[in-house]
């Protein structure tokens, strides 16, 4: 058969899963940072041109001739030196004035903007590379010939703007990481600790399996402790299992070989004489039943101790309709009251083998009428559960009931063709940890009563 | 009686038949439940004796196929797991009686004598019509409490015809009930089977307990005592 591909380990996903989140979370605070940086840059480029309009307002005169006369030695020394990446413009009508620096340069200018109106934009691109521009549109009061309009153009190269944001872009993503990075391995480390009892679990199973270990001893937190303590009685149960088993093969062998014997002795010398033939008839019958009881002792499953319980009244309708149908013609009325509450601590065979052979009893013993009924006796965490099957036939004399469970004690020395349903009964009934015992029931034949404590 | 015998093991489903036929019972058997269900659809059977553990068709699915076709004699099952959830299902998929192998033949004669009885109506298991008792456990006859001397298969004409008492049997249906399959069949010697029967139930002619139906057949005609 080929291996099953092993699930990814707990640890794995917890990484994986956690990985995962940390670079989205990081990843979407890098482009919302990134973005927010970008726009306050672009704004603080604004800022910035507008302040140089200002300037060149400031430092600009109007002559009487209606143009504007704008000092050579302007503050700003870039203005003056070409190539400088901050170029300056004003147009009027009639009228153009550019900074040195932008001189011979073919830049994309803004003109014909009216009084009060400044327009922001780019990147544009130019002769001189990208570029932001600001133009203002001015109006200047004269004597003269009244109101002169004007336009200031300043630009600026985006290189500037591009190194800022690609500087912060470096150091944004580079902390990033480090964040990333030493998240992941507090994780890691987290998880290392959080798993630690699980692994623990895992080494402790792997000492049991080697027998090296009977059961789980490690101290777990409280998540684990109830694991434990059903794995524990779960193991504890598989090898009482095996231990039953054992001892079943083993008596079995030990009482089969009694009647095997007698057998061989009589089909030696000339094959068996008729007087024979009655004895090792019994013979054959004995292991019949010695194979039948031991055989069927060892196969019941008991003492489960995990998973819920089966519902009593289901299994025991339809037990009693079948044996109502094997009895019928006798004209016997069974009366079924079953709290549908009433749980067996146990498994649905077992059930069946408890109930089929109470109520068989019940039936074949019974005049008229029949008697099942259960009840669930409440408990904090599992009900109880009573469990009574009665008749109203003869009834059973003092101390046969003892005897007829008994019986099962020593399966090679009973006398062959007797009952062993009670026996089977209260095997089921202990390796559930059960009481059996017997009363006179209100119909006057005898009541069998099956306990299980709650919990 | 005509019974049917489902069972695969070879050696069982011999001795079966031997020991059923013994008993003056016709025996059809098959060794696994595609057989079975065919027989049990095509033969008017008496009762039938399935094992549960077949090949094929589980004695389980047969039973229900049987049972969902109308099919109605009874059923008496045999398993070799003695578990009761398997003979809970197995009286529920129309079953009448289980018997747990390994069994007793005369257990299982029993049981299915008794579930012929009971399919008839007959609670108990002498019948009784005036002073007729028929005991089918020892298969004894007695009139007026002295026993009488039957062959085996007038005592199964006798079974039959008081199993079925007050009903119209045909020459066919007994030479059907009572004959094996491939025996010869003729009608001529049920009616000497009948002459002697009345002779030897009513020797002086007044109670005449088995009426002739011209063209129709035959009736027990005394009335049932017990119930």
């Amino acid at each position: 058969m080929p291996a099953a591909r092993q699930a990814t380990s707990l640890h794995r996903r917890l990484l994986i899963a956690g990985g995962i989140g940390l670079a989205a979370f990081l990843g979407l605070t890098g482009v919302v940072l990134d973005a927010a940086f970008r726009d306050s840059a672009r704004a603080a480029v604004q800022d910035r041109l507008q302040g140089q309009v200002y300037a060149l307002l400031a430092a600009a005169e109007l002559a009487d001739d209606g143009t504007l006369m704008i000092p050579a030695g302007l503050p700003e020394e870039r203005l003056s030196r070409p190539g400088s990446g901050l170029y300056a413009g004003v147009f009027g009508t009639d009228f153009k004035w550019l900074s040195d620096s932008a001189l011979g340069v073919d830049l994309p200018w803004e003109r014909g903007l009216d009084p009060g109106e400044s327009r922001f934009s780019g990147p544009l691109a130019s002769d001189a590379g990208t570029v932001f521009r600001l133009g203002q549109g001015v109006a200047w009061e004269t004597d003269a010939s009244g109101s002169v309009r004007f336009t200031f153009d300043v630009m600026e190269s985006t290189a500037v703007f591009h190194e800022q944001v690609d500087r912060f872009r470096r150091t944004l993503w580079i902390w990033l990481g480090a964040a990333a990075l030493v998240l992941l391995g507090l994780q890691y480390a987290l998880q290392r600790w959080t798993l630690k009892p699980l692994r623990a679990v895992s080494a402790e199973l792997e000492e049991v399996e080697a027998g090296r270990q009977e059961a789980l001893h490690g101290r777990y937190p409280a998540e684990l402790a109830a694991f434990r303590d059903h794995l524990n009685a779960f193991i504890q149960a598989e090898r009482e299992h095996l231990k039953r088993y054992r001892n079943t093969l083993a008596d079995l062998a030990h009482s089969l070989k009694t009647p095997l014997a007698v057998l061989r002795g009589g089909l030696s010398g000339g094959g068996p004489s008729s007087e024979d033939l009655p004895r090792l008839r019994g013979q054959v019958d004995r292991m019949d039943e010695l194979v039948a009881y031991r055989l069927k002792r060892a196969a019941h499953a008991g003492g489960r101790t995990l998973g819920a319980g089966t519902r009593v009244a289901p299994v025991a309708e339809q037990v009693t309709s079948a044996l109502e149908k094997v009895h019928a013609g006798r004209g016997l009325r069974c009366e079924l009251a079953l709290d549908p509450e009433a749980e067996f601590p146990g498994e649905e065979g077992d059930l069946y083998e408890l109930l089929g052979n109470l109520a068989d009893n019940a039936f074949k013993w019974a005049r008229g009428r029949v008697r099942v009924t259960a009840r669930a006796v409440p408990a904090d965490r599992r009900h109880g559960l009573e469990l009574a099957v009665e008749d109203d036939g003869p009834g059973m004399p003092p101390g046969k009931f003892d005897e007829l469970v008994r019986r099962g004690a020593r399966g090679d020395e009973r006398k062959p063709g007797q009952g062993l349903g009670l026996a089977m009964v209260d095997d089921i009934v202990r390796a559930y940890g059960g009481k059996l015992s017997s009363e006179t029931g209100a119909l006057g034949g005898a009541r069998v009563v099956v306990r299980f404590p709650g919990r | 009686m005509r019974v049917l015998v489902v069972e695969d093991d070879d050696a069982l489903r011999g001795d079966l038949v031997r020991r059923l036929g013994e008993k003056g019972f016709a025996v059809e058997s098959a060794a696994d439940g595609e057989e079975g269900l065919y027989f049990g659809r095509e033969f008017p059977f008496d009762a039938g004796v399935i094992d549960l553990g077949l090949p094929g068709l589980s004695g389980m699915s047969l039973i229900q196929r049987l049972r969902e076709e109308e099919v109605r004699f009874p059923i008496l099952i045999l398993t070799a797991r003695d578990r009761w959830q398997d003979k809970v299902e197995g009286l529920r998929a129309g079953a009448d009686d289980y018997l747990t192998k390994p069994f007793h033949v005369e257990e299982l004669l029993a049981r299915l004598n008794a579930l012929m009885r009971r399919s008839a109506g007959w609670a108990k298991p002498v019948l009784e019509a005036g002073p007729i008792q028929l005991d089918t456990s020892s298969q004894e006859v007695r009139l007026d409490g002295e026993s009488l001397e039957l062959t085996g298969f007038e005592y199964k004409v006798l079974e039959y015809l008081m199993l079925h008492s007050g009903e119209v049997i045909s020459k066919s249906d007994l030479t059907e009930h009572l004959y094996q399959q491939d025996f010869e069949r003729d009608s001529n010697v049920i009616e000497v089977f009948i002459g002697r029967l009345r002779r030897k139930l009513d020797p002086r002619g007044r109670l005449n307990p088995i009426q002739t139906l011209r063209g129709r057949g035959y009736r027990f005609a005394l009335e049932r005592s017990t119930g």
